[in-house]
């Protein structure tokens, strides 16, 4: 900790250097670039760096100058967003400058993904929790998702938690349907769709059939509002969180459309079920920023962007669905803007900070996006002969991106030299100085995989009975043609689904079963 | 074994003091004994005491005791052990028993050799325990017996009521139950100081819950991510968890949920409850608002809270709508507590959710004092995009000057042209403050898209952040604000100059903006479209 304060300390006067200035703003060739070292700490600690017009230069580490200073372009008037903003920007430095003599960098300046604290620190995150946590009573669910979706990404076999898993999971089923905090608590869709994905990740029959679909699907109808969108819970708020997870939960667990009587929205002419209206509520929320909002008329905000987006992807073809709903030219730059340089992750909304977790809200809407920019042609989806069908698009289509639509470097770069604790504490975190927990661990991890790899969607194979008609996504690393790998191969962590937020064989287990029953 | 010592001076006393006036030498000693130090020596004395040979009979046997003495002990225990014995005896030699025995002044029954006072809650043994403090302890069992004696009398009157098998002078008044409510909490002081009973967050103290059957949480073997609730809380949710089950909407309820919001207000369901208490038993809105501000102050990250002050304000709707001036009053009351709340986070997503949702339920989009709050935020700090998107809700939303569900990235022909120049000319000045600020580049870009204006409406206003692009104009190039470049390139390729847009694009991707370069090139393949 004494460690990183100096470290953060030293470089704070090394970047307004009027040299290391100079250099951030000169766009030499970003790939070999070198930094500038702050010299010998004898000398640094007598002067004030402010009046050195001279130091010594070498090649130490290969990082691009775009994310060891300043931004070319900065505002003279101060607020306290800018305030903020610099602070922000001093505190990272450092850490992205690979100015920590205890951490070992790559030839990159980047250290290695500390796997094992990470793991250490996830598991422990599901054992008890002191009397300090009961805020995160309401929340339990999510801590199991969190460790087991992180686990997985890390590798780490999770098959070992199935029983335990099951008898948590049971505990917080309600009989009405769905799924509660724990033991007495209202059921709510955010821990169901934890208790779900949790069910999915640790497979198996006896962990599906702990799920009462019947009274499940009774309590979604109940959810159901007329103008497309879900309550959280009964009598609880609507929201955009409620459409995705509600969505994600229909599917996965392949229940009836059909809505019961006591569904707000039910209609008697059967003109409406559980999905319908989901896409134009989806519509609704985008802002004249471009991006999406939580409900109708707000800001926009990342962690709803990949709500939006995975959800439209779960009712449709992305490639279709996507661009028919949503203004995706203005999508696409308002999430483009969520990444700044220096600091180099996702912020998320104009003006706010950069934070890890938006590595994978931001982040992980770059899959969806990057796939439905990909023309539909070379890989025809099934003919669709349903009343969903869209018209041709009005708007002329958008050309593929050839190249990343986001800085992958620049995010692995955020994510392993900015967000991992170093020390024996382990987990991931928003930014520095910030501690480290299992939501952060869990979505700054998701975000590594997001750019660590390239998805991709192809037609269903003929013969793939179950799912029949959805869109396969396919999955590679990615690798960068012009550029360089920053990380080390052997942090290259596994892929999870774009959509589901699940690895993509848990998701397929899960989906493949229901698919195989018969009613309910 | 300094009690031993002490003993052996004893058996001096019954066999000098003994006399028919004194009959009881051995309990009245006029000797002084060491003043006790703790409850067991204490004790040891009596029992000392009460066995006046017993030291010198254990140490030399019988034999050494004067004949007189002897003689008295040997009646002693023969008369003790004739019970077991159940022998009769003549009644000549009974009464010259009983005579011995009595002037010999011995107890019959002496008290037990050991004896346990037990151990307290911090497992220390009470024998221990200096007398004064024992004495004390003593003190407070007594009047703890005797307040559960008139707390039982309490409950036994108030069940006959309850049952209506009430006896004559059978009444429960207000005051009875004030005075079992102080009984009950003394009764949890003591239980607490005696035995370490851990009080149950006044629920056990209080009378009112007698006839709740509180429903634990209990977490089967081996659960994950459990916690390791404190006492209160843990009782506190078992009753909410009885109640909830039984629907019961009552005061002590709505209470219940109070205490458990002070300890974790983001348990939604205790939020949810206490909804419906409060409309289940028609509650006055108003006041529910005024507590919920101090909730909110208290909590500034939870937002269960805003979602309950949403459904508030949705149940007392309907009861402004005839009294304009209450309506108006309510705006303005918000309003307050919104600025009070926004002071310490000035883009808190729930509390600007929650104010759009006001706007649009009490009709303020064309109220000037909302217009002007959002105007205060922007002035303090043009950078609040949390402000900025209010100001376009408020805009372009408002019913009476936009078309319903249309969308944010589309024309609205609705819009007056004049707002549209209204706020064109806001964000135009705002940008000018500092240029590389995104929000009014966002605000302004939408304000066109809405009001149908070309792009190219704004290109000279654009193009006075960046010179010199690449040469041009022979002089050094220089961009003030990268999102100017991006608009330009827009307004060039809307007029169909794709080299000019291009080069924007392309300096962006280079120099100004690289951190995004893989979009700048993607914007430069539409181009090619
Ligand atoms: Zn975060």
């Amino acid at each position: 900790m004494r460690q990183r304060i100096k470290a953060a300390k030293r470089r704070a006067r090394a970047v307004f250097r009027p040299r290391a200035a100079k250099m951030a703003s000169n766009p030499t060739n970003t790939t070999t670039t070198t930094i500038t070292n702050p010299g010998p700490p004898e000398a640094e600690s007598e002067i004030d760096e402010e009046f050195v017009t001279e130091s010594i230069t070498y090649p130490r580490f290969m990082i691009p100058n775009l994310f060891t200073g300043p931004s070319p372009v900065v505002d003279v008037l101060e607020t306290h967003t800018s305030n903020l903003q610099q602070e922000t920007v001093k505190v990272c430095l450092p850490f992205l400058s690979a100015e920590d003599e205890k951490t070992k960098y790559n030839i990159h300046g980047v250290p290695n993904l500390y796997r094992k604290s990470h793991i250490t620190f996830l598991r422990r995150s599901i054992g008890p929790m002191p009397a300090g946590f009961i805020t995160a009573d309401a929340s339990r669910p999510w801590f199991l998702y969190w460790a087991l979706t992180g686990l997985s990404i890390m590798g780490d076999d999770v098959s070992d938690l199935r029983q335990a898993v099951v008898d948590t999971a049971r505990s917080m089923q309600n009989e009405s349907g769905g799924f509660g905090g724990g033991g007495g608590q209202r059921s709510h869709l955010a821990t169901t769709y934890a208790v779900v994905l949790s069910l999915a990740m640790v497979g198996g029959e006896e962990a599906f059939e702990v799920i009462d679909r019947r009274a499940l699907w009774k309590w979604l109808s109940r959810l159901k509002q007329p103008d497309g969108g879900f309550q959280v819970c009964v009598g609880g708020e609507e929201d955009i969180r409620g459409a995705y997870t509600a969505s994600v939960v229909i599917t996965l667990l392949n229940l009836p459309l059909d809505l019961t009587q006591e569904s707000p929205a039910y209609e008697a002419d059967g003109s409406m079920n559980l999905l319908s209206g989901v896409p134009d509520y989806v519509r609704r929320c985008q802002t004249y920023e471009g991006g999406i909002s939580g409900q109708p008329d707000s800001e926009a905000h990342g962690a709803y962007a990949f709500c939006a987006l995975a959800c439209l992807a779960l009712l449709d073809d992305p490639r279709r669905i996507i661009p028919k709903y949503l203004d995706l030219p203005r999508l696409i730059s308002w999430l483009s803007s969520r990444q700044y340089a220096p600091e180099a992750g996702f912020s998320g909304r104009t003006n706010k900070l950069v934070d890890g977790c938006y590595s994978h809200w931001v982040g992980g809407c770059f899959p969806l996006i990057e796939a439905c920019l990909r023309p539909l042609d070379d890989s025809p989806p099934p003919a669709g002969d349903d009343a969903t069908t869209p018209n041709p698009p009005r708007k002329p289509r958008l050309p593929p991106a050839s190249e990343s639509l986001f800085n992958r470097e620049g995010l692995i770069r955020y994510i392993l030299c900015c967000c991992q604790d170093q020390s024996r504490r382990g987990g991931l975190r928003d930014k520095p100085g910030k501690m480290s927990d299992s939501y952060h661990t869990c979505y700054v991890l998701s975000g590594l995989s997001s750019a660590q790899h390239q998805w991709d969607l192809t037609a269903p194979a003929p013969t793939l009975a179950a799912g029949a008609g959805d869109p396969v996504w396919t999955v590679l690393p990615y690798v960068d043609d012009g550029g360089v790998q920053v990380y080390e191969q052997e942090d290259l962590v596994r892929p999870i689904h774009p959509v589901y937020a699940i690895p993509q064989r848990s998701q397929e287990g899960m989906r493949e079963y229901f698919l195989g029953k018969e009613g309910f | 074994m300094p009690l031993q010592g002490k003993a052996a001076q004893k058996p001096k006393t019954p066999s000098t003091d003994a006399s028919p006036s004194n009959p009881l030498p051995a309990t009245a000693p006029t000797a002084q004994p060491a003043p006790a130090i703790t409850v067991a020596e204490r004790t040891q004395q009596r029992t000392d005491e009460s066995r006046p040979f017993e030291a010198v009979r254990r140490k030399s046997g019988l034999a050494a005791l004067p004949d007189e003495d002897r003689a008295a002990w040997y009646a002693c225990h023969f008369a003790r052990s004739l019970p077991a014995k159940r022998t009769r005896l003549p009644p000549k030699f009974q009464r010259e028993l009983w005579r011995a025995v009595n002037d010999a002044g011995l107890p019959l029954r002496p008290l037990p050799r050991t004896y346990s006072w037990g151990i307290d809650r911090s497992g220390q043994d009470v024998g221990r325990y200096p007398t004064p403090r024992f004495d004390e302890r003593f003190a407070k069992r007594t009047r703890l017996t005797e307040l559960v004696l008139q707390s039982k009398a309490f409950r036994e009157r108030r069940d006959r009521l309850r049952s209506g098998s009430a006896e004559a002078g059978d009444i429960i008044t207000d005051s009875d139950i004030q005075e079992e409510r102080l009984r009950r909490s003394e009764m949890a002081k003591l239980k607490s100081e005696l035995y370490g009973v851990v009080p149950e967050g006044g629920f056990a103290t209080d009378p009112e819950w007698d006839d709740v059957l509180p429903l634990p949480v209990e977490e089967p073997e081996g659960a994950l991510a459990t916690i390791s609730y404190p006492a209160e809380y843990a009782t506190a949710i078992s009753y909410l968890r009885a109640v909830m089950a039984n629907k019961e909407y009552s005061a002590r309820s709505l209470r219940l949920t109070e205490t458990i919001i002070d300890m974790n207000p983001a348990h939604y369901t205790v939020w949810l409850y206490r909804a419906s208490i409060l409309l289940a038993m028609a509650l006055p809105i108003p006041a529910e608002l005024a507590w919920l501000n101090a909730v909110a102050l208290e909590h500034l990250k939870n937002y269960q809270i805003w979602h309950h002050r949403h459904l508030l304000i949705d149940q007392h709707h309907p009861t402004l709508a005839s009294d304009p001036a209450a309506a108006a009053a309510l705006a303005a009351s918000e309003r307050d507590f919104l600025a009070q709340i926004l002071a310490h986070d000035t883009k808190n997503y729930h509390v600007w959710s929650y104010r759009s949702y006001l706007v649009a339920k009490l009709n303020l989009f064309a109220d000037p004092a909302e217009l002007r709050a959002v105007d205060v935020l922007i002035d303090d700090d043009v950078r609040n995009n949390s402000a900025w998107s209010h100001r376009f809700f408020l805009v372009f939303s408002d019913p009476a000057a936009s078309t319903p569900g249309a969308h944010a990235t589309e024309h609205d022909p609705a819009v007056p042209q004049a707002t549209v120049d209204r706020e064109v000319a806001y964000a135009q000045e705002k940008i000018a403050l500092a240029p590389q600020n995104q929000s009014p580049w966002n605000y302004l870009r939408g304000v066109l898209v809405k009001g149908g204006r070309e792009l190219a409406s704004v290109e000279g206003f654009a193009e006075g952040f960046v010179t010199g692009l690449e040469g041009k104009s022979g002089g050094k190039e220089d961009v003030r604000s990268t999102h100017a470049l991006d608009l330009l390139a827009e307004i060039y390729a809307e007029k169909g100059d794709r080299e000019r847009a291009d080069l924007c694009l392309r300096r962006l991707g280079e120099k100004w903006d690289r951190i995004r370069v893989g979009y700048w090139e993607w914007r430069r393949k539409c181009l090619e479209v």
